[in-house]
């Protein structure tokens, strides 16, 4: 009997040892794949234990969760209030904003964004404006699925020159009312990079050291996989591979827009998401905008909002506008794809780009 | 030591019923660790050829099931949790479906009647994260 | 000033001839060049498990440590890397070869111990490399090459140390 035992102990000993050496030559990588935010959402940590990463990863996850149901701009979220399903923080202020020009309460943090939602959007002339949730909701992209629309050419003009602007909206006190009713809230193309600047903070003040969080393919690295930095591709806007590489130093975010994720076609006609506030149709001259954006100083905009919110105006824009219109947000790393497939890369990002496939033409800017 | 390479018998008999116990954990594990450690090219993707196109190229992550209308008929092909399987094959033998499911990179399952065929793709990914 | 004797016992003459003997054997495998750095027989480890069987573990310990400590000093490598991967990959054996001791006797033989003792050299040392000299993974990939060297040396010098002890044994029932 005792010898048994003593077999027995002796082979545990050994396997835990084995157990113990394996996990010594392991990569000390955690992946997460999720589906929140309405997109795909890819947390890799480096060097933190299985446990700890996947712990933190979880908060990361459930915190996106959170903000995707408060911010969320036509989707009733349930609630749990027996009244049922309600509409979300957002949804309950666009519908006070359609009322009148009575203040209703926000929270603190949603008052921050759009204060500095409304800032972007005057530095992009208007091009950034998710006021025009509207225009977006007759395009049918207010939906998850797109399917074809075919638009009442005097509604978008109508809906256009309504002019649904972010200097409508006042706030004061974490009040906000608009001083116009036609102003819709989409904060699509800002809340992603927002979750990004939130996932960052709330990481280093965990003190994780390296990781790097996609969410729907704006990313943001902190520190570096174990010597070098992380490093991320660009997906390629009519193939299914990515088009180049580059490096995403500690801090550092990127972001892309792209006619080719949430768009529908009609009569060979690509309509995409992305839409002109000016002419209150989809921009049709880009394929995709990829910008790259350096950290930024504490008391800014962050760098995972940046990458979120200036790929558009870049985008929207008129051809010979691109760089001035990425320089009014001090970004000079960026690459446009146009409709004609023609590349064109700033100086800055023609050095940091490593081209998957070595034929690649592009233009430089200057 | 001459002895010994004279007498393999004799080293048979040399090891007792344990000895024989630890030789075979030996090899089990060595088995294990070239299985673990040379096969760090894991499999991300598969590829489906039906004659001699690619029909298709699916990724392992994603589960889905997939019909591909051979030369005899419909064969269904499984993708589940970064393995790939034929699940169903309308050809006589069967041989695809015995193959059970592919998980290596190079792995590949053919089915010749039908002239369908499998491969896990292997991708050292030349980046940790994707924008799109 | 008082000359310092030290009093020997006969048990210390022992380890001293079974390490010189140990130590001898480790320099004929140091000459020999190896085809793949860090993959050796390890022949010095028939010493180790034979002192093991005709003695204690006590003694073999102390034929073990005394063969790293002193073939590193003779190799000029004392407290560089080659000694720590050494000394770890003994310790890490003998600590095996204690835990493999306890096995029931007449079902393990030298040549168990032999081969554990081995997968024990190559852990310890690997351990080192982890930690210390290569502080990555880029490795492991040769682990299991270390694997398969640790499982054919050992069964060999099993084997050895098997046909030494009943050598012996003949011998002794022979004087008698």
């Amino acid at each position: 009997m005792r010898k048994g035992a003593i077999s027995f102990l002796f082979v545990a000993i050994l396997i835990l040892g084995a157990f113990f050496l394996k996990s010594c030559f392991k990569e000390p990588i955690y992946h997460s794949q999720s589906y929140v935010f309405g997109t795909l959402v890819d947390i890799s940590i480096y060097g933190e234990t299985d446990e700890r990463a996947s712990l933190v990863a979880n908060h990361v996850l459930q915190d996106f969760q959170d903000l995707h149901n408060r911010l969320h701009a036509w989707k009733p979220v349930a609630g749990n209030k027996p009244s049922g399903p309600q509409l979300s923080e957002l949804g309950q202020l666009n519908a006070a904003f359609q009322k009148g020009n009575q203040p209703i309460t926000i929270s603190p943090d949603l008052a921050k964004m759009l204060i500095d939602a409304t800032a972007l959007s005057v530095k992009s002339n208007g091009l950034f404006n998710p006021a025009i949730g509207n225009l977006i909701g007759t395009w049918g992209f207010q939906r998850d699925e797109f399917n074809p629309v075919i638009v009442d050419d005097n509604k978008i003009k109508s809906l256009v020159k309504s002019n649904p602007c972010m200097t409508d909206i006042v706030i004061s006190n974490n009040t906000a009312y608009s001083n116009n009713p036609m102003v819709k809230l989409d904060l699509g193309g800002y809340a992603k990079g927002y979750a990004l600047d939130i996932a960052a903070d709330y990481l280093r003040k965990q003190h994780v050291k390296n990781a790097l969080i996609n969410i729907g393919g704006n990313i943001m690295a902190i520190g570096q996989h174990h010597d070098q930095p992380w490093r991320v591709g660009i997906q390629h806007p009519r193939l299914p591979t990515a088009i180049a590489t580059l490096d995403l130093p500690d801090g550092w975010a990127i972001g892309t827009s792209g006619d080719y994720q949430r768009y529908f076609m009609l009569n060979g006609q690509r309509y995409c998401h992305i839409i002109d506030p000016r002419s209150g149709y989809p921009a049709q001259h880009t394929q995709s905008v990829t910008v790259l954006v350096p950290p930024q100083a504490h008391s800014q905009t962050q760098a995972g909002v940046l990458s979120d919110v200036v790929s558009k105006p870049i985008f929207i824009e008129a051809p010979e506008n691109r760089t001035k219109a990425a320089l009014a947000f001090g970004i000079d790393n960026f690459m446009v794809i146009d409709d004609k497939s023609n590349i064109f890369v700033s100086k800055k990002m023609a050095q940091k780009l490593h081209w998957i496939d070595s034929g690649v033409k592009f233009t430089t800017l200057p | 030591m001459l002895n010994l390479l004279h007498y393999p018998r004799l080293l048979i008999q040399e090891l007792r019923v344990g000895d024989w116990l630890v030789v075979l954990a030996g090899l089990l594990c060595v088995f294990y660790l070239f299985q673990t450690l040379w096969s760090n090219e894991h499999a991300t993707k598969v590829q489906i050829r039906l004659g001699d196109k690619i029909y298709a190229t699916y990724s392992l992550n994603q589960q889905r099931e997939v019909h591909v209308h051979g030369k005899l008929g419909d064969a269904v092909i499984s993708i589940a949790q970064g393995k790939a399987r034929f699940a169903k094959s309308p050809c006589h033998t069967q041989y695809c479906v015995h193959q059970g499911w592919l998980t290596r990179a190079g792995q590949a399952a053919i089915c010749l009647p039908n002239q369908i065929s499998l491969e896990l793709l292997g991708e050292t990914k030349p980046y940790d994260s994707l924008n799109y | 000033m008082k000359p310092t004797h030290i009093q020997t016992t006969i048990d210390d003459h022992r380890i001293a001839k079974l390490a010189a003997f140990a130590i001898a054997l480790h320099m004929v495998e140091a000459i020999i060049p190896s085809p793949l750095p860090g993959v050796k027989p390890g022949i010095a480890n028939i010493v180790t498990l034979y002192v093991l069987y005709r003695y204690d573990f006590k003694t073999a310990a102390w034929v073990s440590i005394l063969r790293v400590f002193a073939s590193s000093l003779l190799l000029g490598q004392f407290l560089s890397p080659g000694f720590v991967l050494s000394l770890s990959g003994a310790l890490l054996s003998l600590g095996v070869l204690w835990l493999g001791m306890h096995l029931p006797k007449q079902y393990f033989g030298p040549v168990a111990l032999s081969i554990l003792a081995a997968f024990g050299h190559i852990a310890g040392q690997l351990l080192i490399v982890r930690l210390w000299l290569i502080p990555h993974t880029g490795v492991a990939y040769l682990i299991p090459i270390f694997a398969l060297a640790a499982l054919f040396f050992g069964l060999m010098n099993g084997l050895i140390t098997s046909r030494l002890l009943a050598k012996k044994s003949v011998q002794m029932s022979a004087k008698k």
